[in-house]
């Protein structure tokens, strides 16, 4: 079974269309290359991916599920919870004045004992005395304001880039973005957040269990780093590694999230031939230890290198796909490229 | 390692602002110079709840004053003898918090998707809404008369008086202790972690997996926790929860100035900024304009010579100055971060 299956992707941005009707399906524990000249919207599928831009069409299909948020019968008790919720509040609220001189104000005498059971009674009984006005109407605008506006911020947030991160997918961005004033140790460690237990509570009260995964998540953050080479750099602030070592840091940061498919966005963009040896050295060691891959990249001698499939995407549409040397032959590929020979054009 | 390099600036100032008042009891003066600090106590812990916002979250909040207010009102409400709840300070203090706590999450639910000036503007907004609605609620607010008088709050026994300013002085103390020991073992952990990774780079931190509306929501809502109880705090040290316009956006402004003089995203730093930004206010400019008048070099008919008059001009010269000079604020959060993992601890590996 395949660990990614796209169908039909298509991505809008008002008038213009950067990713048309693509398709492209990963095989588990392999490193896949997506290639293409500037502009033919291969990033926007990694967005697409990774819950960052909400396609206008098609499926994203993660390890037999959509990476989405799920509807579940807690999100309709939740809805109504809250539709309730706001309703009540404004019925109070449209009222307040005149409820609290019949509950509180009419009952307390300066310093005498306050009859507590009346006030429940006088709030029913000042709602009973003209329901509808004081009561269905409010209530009923409260409710659809708050149950509407609740199930429209659910709706967007369907798709959202945590929903990705959590079912398996990280990634790393074309444009270095680490935090940059925290220690590359610090990272890493918000990389493993999502695996850490302790709540807030936890953290605010020092409780035992801040402590042991404290421990802990150091011990497995450094390892991070060692296996990426940055164990030197663990306490230096991120901003102020080298660029080479910013590169590796945010693959450390993927990396700490455990994650079943690592998408990989120019790793090698700037990096000089003995640093884009050594990354393609640390890419096949990540594919070895069960990731998939999916990479995009301009550096042939790195996609032609270490890919086992590639997929060729060109105005937003994708043109080609297979090993490495059936997209180098494929003419369409040459073309997108290299533009066609002139012999080829007819003429008019 | 120089040990003294690792005491912490917050403990050491806190430390010291403890002393002030035994140093005063050896040294009798005709004026407290911690009875003046008592305000700034509760711009500290306006700042400090500020702080988690603006400084930790990178979400600006314009309207720290309205939940200063709802702290305050809330208070009032629950110990004045007018109403029929009359709580002790304890349990109403407690409950305060709750309540502020939970408009801080009434308010955040619907907004804190907002990006950055949008939400500014709402949490503007919301500081003029509230003083409104705490005006225009007479029948519960007492509307511009304010809440009064409230009962001193005791203390295992011991009563509170106003003319004895240290109890009021340690208690408060205490309570910004405790902000600050809060807020630093958040900052310092998953939670802390978290929120500045936010400030960072929002996008990022989602992509790794973080409920970044979640942890907005955490902040927005424990800062106002923290803002309210200031409230509670300055309400039962007045007696009066004083009337809404006391709570307006001069206030917010202040506290904002503090986190930006202080040094954003630093507890020691909010700190410093509270007793500077404020310590100027409430004892340079007030002594200053007393001064003055008692040695008749101004008139009191014109207010544009009394100094008092002229700190809001004063302050927004200090915020430009600032940007302009340091605009990492005076005791910046990089250089705890530093301090946080010194050159020894970098050359081993850990």
């Amino acid at each position: 079974m395949n660990i990614l299956e796209i169908n039909n992707l298509t991505v809008r941005f008002g008038g213009l269309t950067a990713v048309n009707a693509v398709n492209l399906s990963l095989p588990p524990h392999q490193i896949t290359s997506l290639i293409g000249p500037n502009g033919a919207g291969k990033t926007t599928v990694f967005n697409a991916i990774t819950g960052i831009h909400e396609p206008v069409a098609g499926r994203i299909v993660f390890n037999g599920a959509e990476a989405r948020r799920p509807f579940r019968s807690t999100t309709a008790i939740a809805l109504t919870f809250i539709a309730i919720i706001a309703g009540v509040s404004l019925a109070l609220a449209a009222n307040i004045q005149s409820l609290w001189e019949t509950a509180v104000t009419a009952h307390y005498q300066y310093r005498q004992a306050f009859p507590w059971r009346d006030v429940c009674a006088s709030v029913v009984a000042y709602f009973a005395d003209n329901p509808v006005a004081r009561f269905v109407w409010p209530f009923l605008v409260g409710a659809l304001l708050g149950g509407g506006a609740a199930f429209v911020v659910w709706q967007r947030s369907r798709r959202a880039p945590e929903i990705a991160a959590r079912a398996g997918v990280a990634r790393t961005f074309q444009n270095i973005r680490l935090f940059n004033q925290m220690t590359a140790l610090d990272n890493v460690l918000l990389g493993m957040d999502r695996q850490l237990r302790s709540r807030f509570w936890h953290d605010a009260l020092r409780l035992p269990l801040f402590w042991r995964e404290r421990r802990e998540a150091a011990q497995r953050a450094m390892d991070g780093l060692r296996f990426i080479g940055l164990a030197k750099e663990a306490h230096q602030l991120a901003e102020n590694l080298s660029y080479g070592h910013q590169r590796r840091l945010e693959i450390a940061r993927a990396l700490a999230m455990d994650p079943q498919l690592l998408l990989l966005d120019e790793p090698a963009a700037g990096m000089n031939p003995a640093e884009t040896r050594a990354l393609m050295e640390l890419i096949r060691k990540i594919r070895e230890h069960g990731v998939t891959i999916l990479l995009i990249e301009h550096d042939m001698r790195v996609v032609m290198g270490i890919s086992e499939r590639i997929a060729v995407l060109d105005h937003g549409e994708k043109i080609a796909e297979g090993t490495p040397k059936e997209v180098c032959y494929d003419a369409r590929v040459i073309e997108a490229y290299l533009g066609k020979s002139h012999e080829d054009v007819p003429t008019t | 390692m120089n040990r003294l390099h690792r005491l912490r600036f917050h403990w050491t100032f806190l430390a010291v602002i403890a002393l002030i008042p035994l140093v005063e009891t050896v040294f009798p003066h005709q004026r407290h110079l911690g009875e003046l600090l008592r305000p700034i106590f509760i711009m500290a812990i306006l700042g400090l709840g500020l702080n988690i916002l603006t400084g930790f979250t990178g979400i600006l909040n314009l309207g720290v004053a309205a939940f200063m207010a709802v702290g305050a009102y809330s208070y009032a409400i629950l110990t004045c003898d007018i109403y029929p709840f009359q709580l002790g300070f304890w349990g109403a203090t407690g409950l305060t918090i709750l309540i502020g706590l939970t408009v801080g999450l009434l308010l955040g639910l619907p907004t804190i998707r907002l990006r950055g000036d949008y939400l500014a503007i709402v949490t503007l907004g919301f500081g003029e809404i509230v003083q409104d609605v705490l005006k225009n609620l007479d029948t519960i607010t007492k509307g511009t008369q304010g809440i009064n008088p409230l009962p001193a709050p005791t203390f295992f026994g011991y009563q509170f008086r106003p003319d004895r300013y240290q109890p009021w002085y340690y208690l408060f103390l205490a309570f910004v202790a405790l902000i600050v020991l809060l807020n630093r073992n958040l900052q310092r952990s998953r939670v802390g972690r978290a929120w500045i990774s936010i400030r960072e780079d929002e996008l990022a931190s989602a992509c790794v997996g973080i409920n970044t509306m979640k942890m907005k929501l955490i902040a927005f809502s424990l800062g106002a926790a923290q803002c309210s109880l200031a409230g509670a705090l300055w309400t039962s040290f007045l007696g009066s929860s004083g009337e809404p316009g006391n709570y307006d956006f001069q206030i917010s402004v202040m506290a904002v100035c503090i986190v930006i003089v202080g040094g954003m995203g630093n507890i020691g730093g909010v700190l410093l900024g509270a007793l500077v930004v404020s310590g100027f206010n409430s004892i340079v400019l007030e002594n200053l304009t007393n001064f003055l008048k008692a040695h008749e070099l101004i008139s009191t008919t014109s207010v544009l010579t009394v100094p008092g008059n002229w700190k809001y001009l004063l302050f927004g010269l200090a915020l430009i100055l600032m940007m302009r000079f340091r605009p990492e604020g005076l005791l910046p959060s990089r250089q705890t971060k530093a301090e946080l993992h010194p050159a020894s601890e970098r050359d081993s590996p850990a």
